[in-house]
């Protein structure tokens, strides 16, 4: 998850997000795919922005929460992975594979 | 947090016959009661004081009582009481006024009634309920509010030992005579002082550095702050 810190994850143009009868969902139109979304899920897509980084993320949701921040640190990066592998997000700035931080520490898998 | 399984619940809004619907509503679920109803946020906080229910629901646009929040009031003045604010619709700086206020939960009246009755529950297992569309812009609110504040800071940062005990001055409505006896400097050193802090920070008027200082939490940074 070092790695992922300052990387700054863009959404994919034209994904749109929805919310209907309780349920909120990401829809690609290029693929004409439907993301079924949580609620944390849904609060990270909305900050992926392209300007906002990872840690930013993680600390204002420790700051609302006051989950310790290596437990926010790991769901925010598994949901980061999880938009990226799917081809929702971009990456602005480092890619988060390249370690910046003096230990070099890689990105968690999930 | 209380072990009582029956959930006690105030509800305030200044419609009547909303108040009755939810009342019958709540009243209908086995774990929740209704033991008071108010129609101000005066007369909610007097009730809270008075019957320190569980949680109050109170309507985000209840009339301030004298001047001060009703939602910081109840959350002053009781421990145990959390507020549950309901909003007429999704509104971003509604949100921020509620959480700011001390709530801990907030619920739209557009919401279907089972999201109320959620949010009731989860406020009283000690949760947080915010709509699931408005937590994003909520976090993205909270960052652009830490980038002013480490910005001020930064600015803040070029003061003075000296010029950092001014702006605590100036933030706390002091003029330059208060603050040179506070000091035990003269008028005319404290003058310099400030035009200084003005000059350093790129405000043109004390009100403008108190406005950029901004939220106590900063403040009390500032004196924390070494020399």
């Amino acid at each position: 998850m070092i790695a992922l810190r300052h990387a700054r994850p863009r959404r994919k143009d034209g994904v749109t997000l929805r919310s209907a009868e309780g349920e909120i969902m990401l829809y690609d139109p290029e693929d004409e795919r439907v993301h079924f979304m949580n609620t944390t899920a849904t609060a990270i897509w909305q900050l992926c922005d392209g300007e906002t980084e990872v840690s930013e993320m993680v600390s204002a949701i420790c700051l609302l929460t006051g989950l310790p921040a290596d437990v926010v640190e790991e769901d925010v990066a598994g949901l980061l992975e999880g938009f990226a592998d799917a081809g929702l997000i971009t990456w602005v700035g480092e890619p988060p594979t390249s370690p910046e931080e003096p230990d070099g520490a890689n990105e968690s898998g999930e | 947090m209380d072990e009582d399984p029956i959930v006690r619940v105030l509800f305030a809004d200044h419609e009547p016959l909303f108040r009755e619907a939810i009342r019958v509503v709540l009243d209908n679920q086995p774990d929740l009661l209704v033991v008071a109803e108010a129609q101000t946020g005066c007369q909610a906080v007097a009730l809270v004081e008075e019957l320190d229910p569980d949680i109050a629901i109170l309507a985000a646009d209840l009339p301030d009582c004298d001047g001060v929040d009703p939602v910081r009031l109840v959350v002053d003045r009781s421990e145990r009481c959390r507020v549950l604010v309901l909003a007429r619709d999704e509104d971003q700086n509604a949100l921020l006024q509620a959480l700011e206020s001390g709530a801990a939960g907030f619920v739209a009246r557009t919401s279907p009634l089972d999201d109320l009755i959620a949010a009731i529950r989860a406020l009283h297992r000690g949760e947080a309920m915010v709509p699931p569309m408005m937590l994003g812009p909520l976090l993205a609110a909270l960052i652009r509010r830490r980038r002013e504040q480490a910005a001020v800071l930064q600015r803040i940062s070029n003061l003075t030992r000296r010029e950092r005990e001014v702006l605590v001055l100036v933030c706390k409505g002091a003029d330059s005579r208060s603050i040179a006896d506070e000091l035990v400097i003269s008028p005319e050193t404290a003058r310099t002082h400030v035009q200084n802090v003005l000059s350093k920070l790129g405000v043109h008027s004390r009100l403008e550095a108190a406005a950029l200082v901004g939220p106590d939490d900063l403040l009390d940074q500032l004196v924390e702050m070494g020399p």
